[in-house]
């Protein structure tokens, strides 16, 4: 009776992420072998070219670009949201949850009109520029709205709680005599960072790291606002060829690609995790 | 007489309202291993504490070799901690956790690898040196623990708890090899515990603090036979306490009968008293005893090496203990609700002040 595990109780949800995620998935992807039609359509007839368009220096490019944007973002992110959450986890037990739930509050409101928040201070006439301008600036100011700046200010500051939360979840857990005895056997405060905390808590930041780079190599949202169409990004391009191309089957090749560095990155992650958390288990079996 | 090398003077620690420590004086000697006895709440870990450098006395004075180290941060103290815990780093081996305290000296790689395994060899790990903690068991932690922290050659070894995790029959082999190790390398150790065996076992001298004060200190003799109030004779071992009265120089119980003992200067005829014996000095019958004393046994519980019996007296609201060595007990086949004498002489009663 007690070995038997209720599996059944994941039945709901299993069937209902292979009807309508899985399968539908997999139909997308499908495509990807097939030809498109001249007029759009699909043309059910096998072929690798789409794969091989992908590999396309001018397609190739986009999605090192995107990389590149999202590897900045996640790095952006880590720097600031480990700060934040090393400091939150420092504060007084009684007051973390209040703080942490401060720097989760954006996370509730429309992810769209914070985005346009971010129009209104980045624009020409925007909340930034006038600032400049009341304290007396009037040199040249550089274009902010619609660069790569802007894309990037804009996925790390939507990112940002993950990355706290990520980062706070090994850093409260950690036992405070470690950091006890890295002081107490001669190591300073930044040495005791260096080699402990940090080292320590990896997980945390790779978590942030995967989860911020994920969702933003992916994201066509945040360019197409803040970037204002100036360059593409990979999910740009999808979104591009499935709604305006309409060329399916090599809309369906790159988001195989995009999916398949997801999931690499995601499975690494998992790994790195499991290894850490068996090494924190034996850590709070000590107490 | 060896020479102080600890000294605290009049040390006190606030936590708000909470007078945590409340003005603990004590000198420690060289090489000496010393108990801090205390029940939890008693001061002892946040005097350790403040020994360690973690926290700042409120008031007071930590003089080590004659140096003030009260404000003296951790790193910059040739003292170390084995913590309750062990503490130690979960993503370094067993020979990293040991060399951590010395590339923090920043001492020649050479040395530091030989030292690592010289230590490793004396707590019996070198074939474990590449494990990482959580591949060992809890006590090969503890000898991490221990290692890392006597390797770093510190002037003063605190221990916190040492071996409150560990199961019964390890703790026993602990308690000597800790009294061997110190014993070899000649370092001062101050242990921290609760556990009033272990002190005694273990330490050349013991202090006993109850609520931030200092109740007692001595060597565990002086501890155990000589406690200076009710409190200390309560704390250590179990004791029989008769409430007594001073009557023109003689102690007399309530029931009136006369309890012969050495009476404190202090004491005055009319003042409330309590006599005290331990169990381990009563004995069977009351031929050529000071004191004797009949009663019946209400409770009987057997130990293998020794009989303990619980006797209902008219000269204590408490059943009496008495503790009867296998030899004293034998072909004395006692049941409860027998009426049984005991005895006692002068010289094992203590008497305090109630």
């Amino acid at each position: 009776m007690t070995d038997r595990k209720p599996v059944y109780l994941m039945t709901p949800a299993l069937a209902w992420l292979t009807a309508f995620m899985v399968v539908p998935c997999l139909l997308i992807l499908a495509l990807a072998f097939f030809r498109r039609g001249i007029y759009g359509g699909i043309v059910y007839e096998f072929t690798l070219s789409n794969i091989a368009l992908v590999f396309d220096p001018l397609y190739a490019r986009i999605f090192l670009k995107s990389a590149g944007i999202a590897g900045l973002a996640a790095t952006i992110a880590v720097v600031i949201g480990y700060a934040a959450a090393y400091a939150i986890a420092s504060m007084p037990r009684k007051r973390q949850p209040i703080l942490l739930f401060f720097a989760v509050l954006p996370f509730w409101s429309n992810y769209l009109v914070r985005t346009y928040a971010w129009i209104v201070l980045l624009n020409r006439e925007g909340l930034i520029v006038s600032l400049a301008r009341a304290v007396g600036f009037d040199g040249d100011l550089p274009q902010m709205l619609y660069t790569e700046t802007a894309v990037v200010i804009g996925l790390v500051y939507n990112y940002l709680p993950f990355v706290i939360l990520a980062c706070y979840a090994p850093l409260s857990r950690l036992n405070p005599e470690i950091h006890e005895a890295s002081r107490d056997l001669g190591a300073s405060e930044w040495t005791t960072f260096r080699r402990v905390t940090l080292p320590m808590t990896v997980p945390g930041i790779a978590t942030g790291f995967v989860f911020v780079f994920v969702l933003s190599i992916g994201n066509f949202v945040t360019p197409a606002l803040l970037g204002g169409g100036q360059f593409q990004m990979i999910g740009n391009l999808i979104y591009d060829q499935f709604l305006t191309a309409n060329d399916w089957p090599f809309g369906a090749a790159l988001s195989m690609f995009l999916i398949a560095i997801m999931m690499g990155l995601l499975t690494l992650q998992t790994f790195a995790s499991e290894k850490a958390s068996g090494q924190q288990r034996a850590e709070v079996s000590d107490d | 007489m060896t020479s102080t090398l600890l000294s605290l003077a009049n040390i006190e620690k606030r936590f708000g309202e909470l007078r945590a420590v409340n003005g603990v004086s004590l000198d420690i000697r060289e090489n000496e291993f010393f108990a801090l006895l205390g029940a939890s709440g008693s001061g002892k870990t946040t005097l350790l504490r403040m020994l360690a450098g973690f926290d700042m006395p409120s008031s007071g004075h930590i003089l080590l070799d004659g140096h003030d180290i009260s404000q003296v941060p951790p790193n910059h103290r040739p003292v170390n901690l084995m913590f309750q815990s062990y503490a130690l780093f979960p993503h370094m081996t067993v020979a990293q956790n040991i060399a951590y305290g010395l590339e923090m000296e920043k001492l020649p790689r050479t040395e530091i690898n030989e030292r690592v395994d010289e230590m490793l060899s004396t707590i019996q790990l070198t074939h474990l040196a590449e494990r990482k903690p959580e591949q060992l068991s809890g006590g090969q932690r503890q000898r991490v623990a221990l290692g890392r922290a006597l390797v770093k050659r510190p002037r003063l070894l605190l221990l916190d708890e040492p071996l409150g995790a560990l199961d019964k029959k390890l703790r026993g082999e602990m308690q000597l090899e800790l009294k061997h190790i110190q014993n070899t390398f000649g370092i001062t150790f101050i242990v921290v515990t609760h556990d009033q065996e272990e002190a005694l076992v273990m330490a050349d001298r013991i202090a006993i603090l109850k609520d931030g004060e200092l109740l007692q200190c001595g060597s565990p003799h002086e501890i155990y036979e000589y406690p200076v109030n009710r409190f200390a004779a309560d704390f250590i071992g179990v004791m029989n306490f008769l409430p007594a009265r001073v009557d023109s120089g003689a102690l007399r119980a309530v029931n009136g009968s006369r309890i012969a003992a050495p009476l404190p200067a202090d004491l005055k005829p009319g003042d409330n008293a309590l006599a005290a014996v331990r169990p381990e000095r009563l004995r069977l019958g009351v031929a050529d005893a000071d004191n004797c004393l009949n009663g019946r046994i209400s409770a009987m519980a057997y130990h293998g090496l020794d009989l303990h019996l619980h006797l209902e007296t008219p000269v204590s609201p408490h059943p009496v203990m008495v503790r009867l060595t296998a030899d004293a007990a034998e072909g004395h086949p006692f049941s409860v609700g027998e009426e049984v004498s005991v005895g006692w002489s002068a010289r094992d009663t203590r008497v305090f002040t109630a």
